[in-house]
Formats: structure tokens, C-alpha cells, sequence
């Protein structure tokens, strides 16, 4: 079967040899041709952003023209602008704690789930699962009443215990650990080890790519998240960026004052992205993690 | 002997701080919303249980069925939309070996970033003097409102989150591209098919789980689109991108009135559980 498929594609090859370079190389062209356009319609608004965020206050937004002069001045504004810094200061307490605890709870439940019996294991699992299903909107009116008569309205841990409860991160967690052998940690209870030690030294270190991979999604889904701060913080103490900058744009008229503000807004994302690209790319295909 | 009495104590302590949270911020509230939807739960905290009212206003709701007209339209011209520059990117990077990274990571770029940070920059995209008009004026065309006709803001805002969302979609195909076994290709180009007779009868078939799951995937987050509506539109011009969550939103937080908002959420969570079961129907089918 293979011998036969071979020899016609061989054939095919030679015979049609005269006319396919030129052929492969229009086609390639034409592809680089199309991959060029659609990397400039994506980045074009970056590069537009940029552009407005470096003129000079009050040149004209009509864009398509380079401005005369660029300048740090609307960038410097913001950074001292009041709010901004505290915005900026709540986004990073609200993900990277987030980040921690998520790591941690979920690594301990996924291993449970993974590697323990213990009665009720497989309802709470399908639990879990099953609160996948419910759209976080749906839930929003109650938590927020449940939050807000618990005194956590306009609280740091009002803002991110909510969001702790992650179903995905315990899921892929249980599925990883389920793929390390038992034997492994037979091997550590018969040398006497307490559960807390198997946890901690063989759980965690043989994790810790899916866990570096979880984390990075952790802290893009906190960083850039936004109706659950719109609605539970109320003032600067504990608005995150996002949100601040929606306040910002009711207040400012100035589309480079903007700018800057959503510019210097997605810093930490695209140092995400240029460390972490490779990773992050591959990890989506392999997990699916949204 | 040991280990069979350790386990489910330990396998417990392993859980429980994570069952704490899902018990109560994820379960208590789902079954609240529910309860809520039956009672007038007020910004006050004080209530009444009120039966059906809640259904029955919504259903005479104008507001409510014109919000569901124009989550459904929304996901029509979206869905179709983001699948097609996925499928498109992901085919196109595929095709090619040199600098397929640095394109994949150039299309996948804006995925990393917020729907805030994208409404921010496309909202003055679309200003009547911003950057889409200043381009169309020099091919002598508009200026178009986007932002203000109630016919364009929809496909306006699913251009903004396909956008942004799109990369996601297209590693997930790319993915399922890869895994199309290239022998089945040649030996369908040496049986003389040609490029558009290959991918309609060997690339689609097999591309069509990644697909589904791209579909379902889209399907669900285009009912939930809310931060570019907030930033951009306000629902507005006269509630044309009014949708489902932004009626939750506005009934809790602008009218304060908890119990109705919590009807409107139950609406969303219906329809986005009939999606999910369709989708358990059809990948179910196609498993047996």
C-alpha cells in the first residue's frame, strides 16, 4: 500500500517539476501576503495606542499622521496622577495574592481528589465541576449581598476570597496529579513521611510546570478582570486598574491621557507575554485553559 | 491498615479549604439566585417572598426581550465571526514554517490584554474623529458614527472582542491542524485532489472537534460580553447593545433592586445551560 503510494507521488512529482516552483512560490507569497496583513490589523491598534499615548497633549487625535514631536509627559502625568499608583498597587495585591492562594488550595484539592479515598469524593467532585455550567453573572446579585453583609464591600478581602474558588485550577490539578504514579507516594508513607511532607515534597515540585502554567493564567484572569471589582470596590482603596480606568475615562477628555493610562495599564500582561509566550501558546492548546 | 484510616481524614483536610470557598461563593450563591428571583430583595436587605412576580414582570419586560434580541444578534454576528479570522489565522499559520512563531505570537498578542484596555483603544478607534474615520476619509468614504447608529454598534463591538479573543480560538485550531496526520494530505493530493477538495472532505472532518469546542467556547463568552459594552456604548444608542448582563448589571447596581436582577440572572444561566446540554448531545453522538 505504502510502496504504491509512493511511486505515483513520485511520478506526479517529476512530471509536474517544471511548473511548481514558481507555483510553491506564488502561493507562498501570497500567504506571507495574507499573515502580514492580519498581523498589522492586530497590531495596528497597538501601535495607534502608542502613537496617541507619546503626543503631546491636545494635538489633534485625527491620527494617521506621525506626530510632530513625541513625549513622556502624558505617561509621567499618570504616574503621578493620584489614583493611578494606588490602582495599580490593588491590581497587583488583588492577582498575585489570588495567584498564591489559588496555587495552593487547588494543588491540595486536585491531589486529594487525585490520590486520597474518602467519602463523598466523587459527588464533591462533579460539584465542582457542574459549578463550571453556572455563568459567574448569574451568581453576581447574591454574592454580592452575601459579601456585603459580611463587611467585605470595598475590602481587600472582600475583592478576592470571592474569586478564590476556581473549579478549572482544581480540575487540572487533579488530572495532572492523577498521572504521577502511586507508587511513588506509597514509597514515601512507607518510609514514614507525614502527608503534609508527601505534599509538600513530592506534590509540589513534580507540578511545578502545570503550576507555573496556572499561575500565569491566574494572574491574567485577576489582572485584567472587572465586573466583580466594578462592583465590590467603591473607592481607591481597593479599585483595581481596570476599573480605574473607567473611571478615569468618564473624568478625561484627553484621548493621550487615556492612552498612556491603557498603555502603562497592560504592562504586566505583555511581560507575560514576551517571557512567557512559548509556554502560554502550548499550554492553551494542551489544556485548553481560557 | 493504617493508611486506610489516614486517608479520608487527610484526603478531607486536603480539601477543605477549597470545598469552604465553593460552598460558599460558588454554591450558596447559586442556589440563592434562584430563592433571590422569587423575592423583591431590596438595597435595604429587607424582603418579601413574592412568588412569580419577578417572572411575570419579566415577561412583560420590554426592556428584558429586547435585551435577549440583542444578546442574540450579537452572539449571530460574533460566533460566525471570530470562528472564521480563527480558522483563517490558524490555516495561514500552518501553511508556512519561516517566522510561524513570530506570527502566532503577533495574532495571539491582544488575547493577553483586558476587554477594558481593548474598549478603551478601539472606543476611540471608532470615534467619529478617531482612527477608523481618519482612514476611511482618505479613501474619501464617511466619517460613520459607529459608536452612535443602532445598526452598526453590534458588528462594531464584535469586531472589538474578536479582537481580542480571537487568538485563543486559533491555537486551539492550529493545535487540531497539526494533529491531522500529513500523510493523509499527500496521499489525497497524489490521488489528484486539490486544495479546496483536501481541506473540504480531510481538514474539516477531522478539524471538527477542536472546531465544535472553539464553537461552544465562543458561543457561551459572546451571551457574557460586558466589560466593551460598560466602556464603550453604556448600552446604548437607545439600548441597541443592550444585552443580558447588562441588564443584570443596571437592575443590581444603578436600580438596586437585587431580587429582579437575580430573575434576569436566571434567564443567563438558562440559556447558557441549553448550550452546554446541546453541546453534551452532539459530542456525546459523535463519540459512540
Amino acid at each position: 500500500m505504502t510502496l504504491t503510494a509512493t511511486r505515483p507521488a513520485a511520478r506526479a512529482g517529476r512530471a509536474a517539476a517544471p511548473r511548481r516552483p514558481a507555483r510553491g512560490r506564488a502561493r507562498r507569497w501570497a500567504l506571507y501576503a495574507l499573515l502580514s496583513v492580519m498581523s498589522l490589523l492586530t497590531l495596528g491598534p497597538f501601535i495607534a495606542m502608542i502613537i496617541v499615548a507619546l503626543s503631546p497633549r491636545g494635538a489633534p487625535t485625527v491620527p494617521v499622521q506621525w506626530p510632530d514631536a513625541l513625549t513622556f509627559d502624558n505617561i509621567a502625568q499618570i504616574l503621578g496622577a493620584s489614583g493611578f499608583a494606588e490602582w495599580t498597587v490593588n491590581s497587583l495585591v488583588y492577582s498575585v495574592v489570588s495567584v498564591v492562594i489559588i496555587l495552593l488550595t487547588a494543588s491540595m484539592a486536585g491531589y486529594a481528589f487525585a490520590k486520597k479515598r474518602f467519602p463523598g469524593r466523587d459527588a464533591m467532585l462533579w460539584t465542582f465541576i457542574a459549578t463550571m455550567m453556572v455563568p459567574f453573572q448569574a451568581t453576581l446579585i447574591p454574592l454580592y449581598v452575601l459579601v456585603s453583609d459580611l463587611g467585605g464591600a470595598d475590602t481587600f478581602w472582600g475583592l478576592i476570597v470571592p474569586t478564590l474558588a476556581n473549579s478549572q485550577a482544581v480540575f487540572l490539578m487533579r488530572q495532572f496529579i492523577m498521572g504521577l504514579p502511586d507508587e511513588l507516594f506509597d514509597a514515601a508513607k512507607v518510609d514514614g513521611a507525614s502527608e503534609l511532607r508527601v505534599y509538600w515534597t513530592i506534590v509540589v515540585p513534580l507540578t511545578k510546570p502545570i503550576l507555573a502554567t496556572l499561575g500565569v493564567f491566574v494572574f491574567l484572569w485577576h489582572w485584567n478582570d472587572f465586573l466583580w471589582p466594578l462592583v465590590i470596590s467603591q473607592s481607591d482603596a481597593t479599585r483595581t486598574l481596570t476599573v480605574g480606568l473607567t473611571v478615569l475615562k468618564t473624568e478625561e477628555l484627553q484621548w493621550a491621557t487615556l492612552m498612556s493610562s491603557a498603555a502603562v495599564s497592560a504592562v504586566p500582561c505583555l511581560v507575560v507575554f514576551f517571557l512567557l509566550q512559548r509556554y502560554l501558546v502550548n499550554s492553551i492548546a494542551m489544556t485548553g485553559l481560557k | 491498615m493504617r493508611h486506610r484510616l489516614r486517608d479520608p481524614i487527610t484526603g478531607l483536610l486536603f480539601v477543605l479549604p477549597m470545598l469552604v470557598l465553593f460552598l460558599m461563593f460558588r454554591i450558596f450563591p447559586t442556589l440563592a439566585a434562584a430563592g433571590m428571583s422569587l423575592t423583591n430583595w431590596n438595597i435595604g436587605g429587607e424582603w418579601s417572598f413574592t412568588g412569580a412576580d419577578n417572572y411575570v414582570r419579566l415577561v412583560n419586560d420590554p426592556n428584558f426581550w429586547s435585551s435577549l434580541r440583542v444578546t442574540l444578534v450579537y452572539t449571530a454576528i460574533y460566533v460566525p465571526l471570530v470562528v472564521l479570522v480563527s480558522l483563517g489565522t490558524a490555516l495561514l499559520l500552518n501553511a508556512v514554517v519561516f517566522l510561524r512563531g513570530l506570527f502566532r505570537g503577533i495574532l495571539f498578542l491582544p488575547y493577553v490584554t483586558s476587554f477594558v484596555f481593548a474598549g478603551i483603544i478601539w472606543r476611540w478607534i471608532y470615534e467619529f474623529d478617531g482612527l477608523l474615520n481618519g482612514l476611511l476619509a482618505k479613501v474619501e468614504l464617511g466619517p460613520v458614527a459607529f459608536m452612535e447608529r443602532a445598526d452598526l454598534v453590534l458588528p462594531a463591538l464584535a469586531v472589538v472582542s474578536c479582537w481580542k479573543g480571537f487568538g485563543y480560538s486559533m491555537l486551539i485550531l492550529l493545535a487540531g491542524l497539526k494533529a491531522i496526520p500529513g500523510t493523509y494530505l499527500e496521499a489525497a493530493t497524489v490521488d489528484g485532489a486539490n486544495a479546496w477538495q483536501r481541506f473540504r472532505s480531510i481538514t474539516l472532518p477531522l478539524l471538527k472537534p477542536a472546531l465544535f469546542f472553539v464553537l461552544v467556547i465562543e458561543t457561551i463568552s459572546s451571551f457574557q460580553v460586558f466589560d466593551t459594552i460598560y466602556v464603550m456604548t453604556g448600552g446604548g444608542p437607545a439600548k441597541a447593545s443592550y444585552t443580558l448582563i447588562y441588564g443584570i448589571f443596571e437592575r443590581g447596581f444603578r436600580f438596586w433592586e437585587f431580587g429582579y436582577a437575580a430573575t434576569w440572572g436566571m434567564v443567563l444561566f438558562a440559556v447558557v445551560l441549553v448550550v452546554s446540554l446541546i453541546q453534551r448531545r452532539i459530542v456525546g453522538k459523535e463519540d459512540t
